[in-house]
């Protein structure tokens, strides 16, 4: 329910959702959630729908796509209000004392560039170059000008990672979290951090869109969210895409100058990416069904915690994670660990434990894949060669290592039956990025 | 390939040879086997002879409740749940009646349908306030009629519901008035026939029991209830 008319700047929202109180604001603009014609399509999320599935009884009907959203309906219209920028002009709302090196600040000026001027760009850095520090100077720029910003992404764990490093940074600036799992009542605020499916409740919202890990599912290749992207970007904002490893999607659009890039290849602590270790090791996925692992991984398990190192452990499937759990604690390591797959009830406090090392290692599937930083850990996957892992995700996981200046470097071992192609993409990804690199 | 219309799990079709060879229609699927399998059925199973609930092993028939039931009402009610309201049927009804996602009736609705019709009674279905109608635009449990024929003898005496049934607590609920009336017109067409009740859930059964009196009153021969969950 809306409390306030703030509440409503910038969204879009069910009539349903409105008090009897403020249904009748002179600035409140209404249009159908469901268009008719030419054909049935939701005006939220832009599906197109099938009649007879969409249909309630006396000649309704209803959008089963983002239902979970709350529902769309011919029953209810939506409504919304433009939005006003009602945001005190602050000059210097950077709350940030840190240092950008000298590549970092030539990309952080492209980046003020981009929101002055409204286009369209792609952020190529490689992982851990320190991407979410370069936005500072451009979103401090967007507050000395009142614009509304917008950060999102579409996993749940990138965005929560950054809300606490950009509240940090902007501490006198309100800034909101929103995504699917949080009790946090919504408020008009200045920067939103949430993920890409919340966009679709924004309407003309965002003077500067910032998407973070674009290539990443669920939002590549899904048109419900291209669609609230659209919608929640202003007609005349700025749109940042910031990733890793861009999809071919992104890529033709570079080619077709729909979109500029920049490119930022080397980390900002100046070293090279860790290049991954490829071990053939016969029979793997056999072996994780029957829950024992090859002597020389639970060697490695028990080297690494025999020296305090943390570790990641990728496997492929949600299945896999119990399987190798068994395994682990059969071969009598003793530590502490937890698995943590998409739908986990405890995901969240899983991770945390993670972070505050109150974990040795995790065992996780690729949701722990990207936008997650744990200082000085290394990375084992096993079944790398499995169709899950696509090149992206591997070269990804391969980016979870060496991110912090005290210990750039670490082990990345991809555990495999059979070289393949995902792999060899990955490895020649990282090479290609060091290689540039390298010419700086 | 088409998805799960509960967990959007994409399924595959399942056509077994003996499917092929004797010609069987098969049905469309609508949800994965495992979402299927965490509805427990409560056909075939020793049930309550009153209200329908799984009985345990302490448990005597009529359970507890009904017993209290006795003492309250003056004829003896008879209900039957076809499936265990567990946490899978919760869910389902959170997203059935309250999120509102109305394919969602496709699930259940032919299996009640063929249950409802073998009893040989005139079915008449729970209604829903004014107020339901207009916010959700559907009946949850006429949706789940669809491919019977019923007769909407009921209605509900008020515009609005103060409170969610699902919000009151047992107190509250067996304190509740005759939330219904009787449609008129309608009500020649039950007089001496046998009548089913139709809802979705039965908690307490005072919503049913309520609606049965009236049935009672309109002079139908007998009543019993059939509902989705228990």
């Amino acid at each position: 329910m809306i409390n306030h008319i703030s509440e409503l700047y910038g969204r879009q929202l069910s009539s349903l959702e409105l008090p009897s109180e403020l249904a009748n604001l002179p600035q409140l603009n209404q249009r159908d959630a469901i268009d008719l014609k030419p054909k049935l399509r939701c005006a939220r999320c832009g599906a197109k729908l099938n009649r007879k599935q969409a249909a309630l009884p006396n000649g309704q009907f209803y959008c089963y796509v983002c239902i979970q959203m709350k529902r769309m309906d011919t029953l209810h219209q939506l409504v919304f209000i433009e939005e006003p920028n009602r945001f005190p002009k602050k000059l210097d709302a950077l709350s940030w004392d840190g240092q950008l090196t000298g590549l970092q600040e030539v990309c952080a000026d492209m980046v003020v560039d981009v929101f002055k001027n409204r286009k369209r760009h792609l952020l190529w850095a490689v992982t851990g170059a320190g991407k979410t520090e370069m936005l500072f100077k451009g979103i401090n720029w967007g507050i000395a000008h009142g614009k509304r910003i917008a950060i999102a992404s579409p996993r749940i764990d990138v965005c929560i990672e950054l809300f606490p490093r950009i509240q940090a940074a902007f501490q006198k600036t309100p800034v909101i979290l929103l995504h699917g799992k949080s009790e946090q009542p919504y408020k008009y605020s200045q920067i939103v951090i949430c993920t890409t499916h919340q966009l679709l409740r924004f309407y003309h919202a965002f003077d500067i869109l910032i998407i973070d890990e674009v290539d990443v599912f669920p939002f590549s290749g899904n048109p419900m969210l291209h669609f609230g992207v659209n919608n929640a970007i202003k007609p005349n904002g700025a749109m940042l895409y910031l990733t890793a490893t861009p999809d071919q999607h992104l890529l033709s659009q570079v080619r077709r100058k729909r979109l500029s890039i920049s490119y930022l290849p080397i980390r900002y602590h100046g070293h090279l990416l860790p290049e991954p270790t490829i071990i053939k090791i016969k029979n793997l996925s056999h072996q994780i069904t029957l829950k024992s692992l090859n002597k020389r991984i639970l060697k490695m398990i028990a080297q690494l915690i025999s020296q305090k190192q943390r570790f990641l452990l990728f496997v492929p499937h949600i299945k896999d994670l119990a399987a190798v759990k068994s395994a682990i604690q059969q071969a009598h390591i003793q530590a502490n660990f937890d698995t943590v797959y998409s739908a986990d009830p405890d995901r969240i406090e899983k991770v945390a434990a993670m972070r505050n090392r109150r974990l040795d290692f995790i065992i996780t599937t690729t949701i722990l894949e990207r936008g997650v930083t744990f200082p000085g850990t290394d990375v084992l996957v096993l079944k790398a060669d499995d169709a899950i892992f696509s090149a992206a995700a591997l070269v990804q996981i391969a980016g979870r290592v060496g991110r912090s200046s005290e210990r750039p470097d670490g082990r990345v071992l991809f555990y495999c039956e059979s070289h393949c192609a995902t792999v060899r993409s990955c490895q020649r990804q990282i090479r290609q990025m060091n290689q540039r690199a390298w010419r700086l | 390939m088409k998805e799960c219309l509960l967990c959007q799990v994409p399924m595959r079709a399942e056509v077994s040879f003996d499917d092929i060879i004797l010609f069987t229609r098969v049905e469309p699927m609508l949800i994965c086997q495992d979402c299927q399998s965490a509805f427990e059925k409560l056909t075939g199973q020793a049930t309550c002879r009153q209200c329908g609930r799984r009985l345990t092993v302490v448990m005597e028939n009529p359970c507890y409740d009904c017993q209290r039931w006795q003492h309250q009402i003056s004829f003896n009610f008879r209900n039957v749940g076809l499936y265990e309201y567990n946490a899978a049927m919760k869910d389902y009804m959170k997203r059935y009646k309250f999120l509102g996602d109305y394919r969602l009736r496709w699930l259940f609705a032919k299996q009640l349908g063929q249950f409802a019709l073998k009893t040989k009674r005139l079915l008449v279905p729970i209604p829903v306030t004014a107020d339901t109608m207009a916010v959700r635009g559907f009946n949850q449990v006429t949706g789940l009629l669809e491919r019977c024929h019923y007769i909407e003898v009921l209605r509900a005496a008020q515009l609005t519901k103060n409170r969610r049934q699902s919000e009151k607590n047992r107190v509250d609920r067996l304190r509740l008035s005759q939330p219904f009336e009787l449609v008129k017109e309608k009500a020649h067409l039950i007089a001496g026939k046998k009548v089913a009740l139709i809802d979705d859930v039965y908690t307490t059964g005072t919503t049913i029991r309520c609606a049965a009196t009236l049935l009672y009153q309109a002079g139908a021969a007998s009543v019993i209830g059939i509902t989705l969950a228990r």
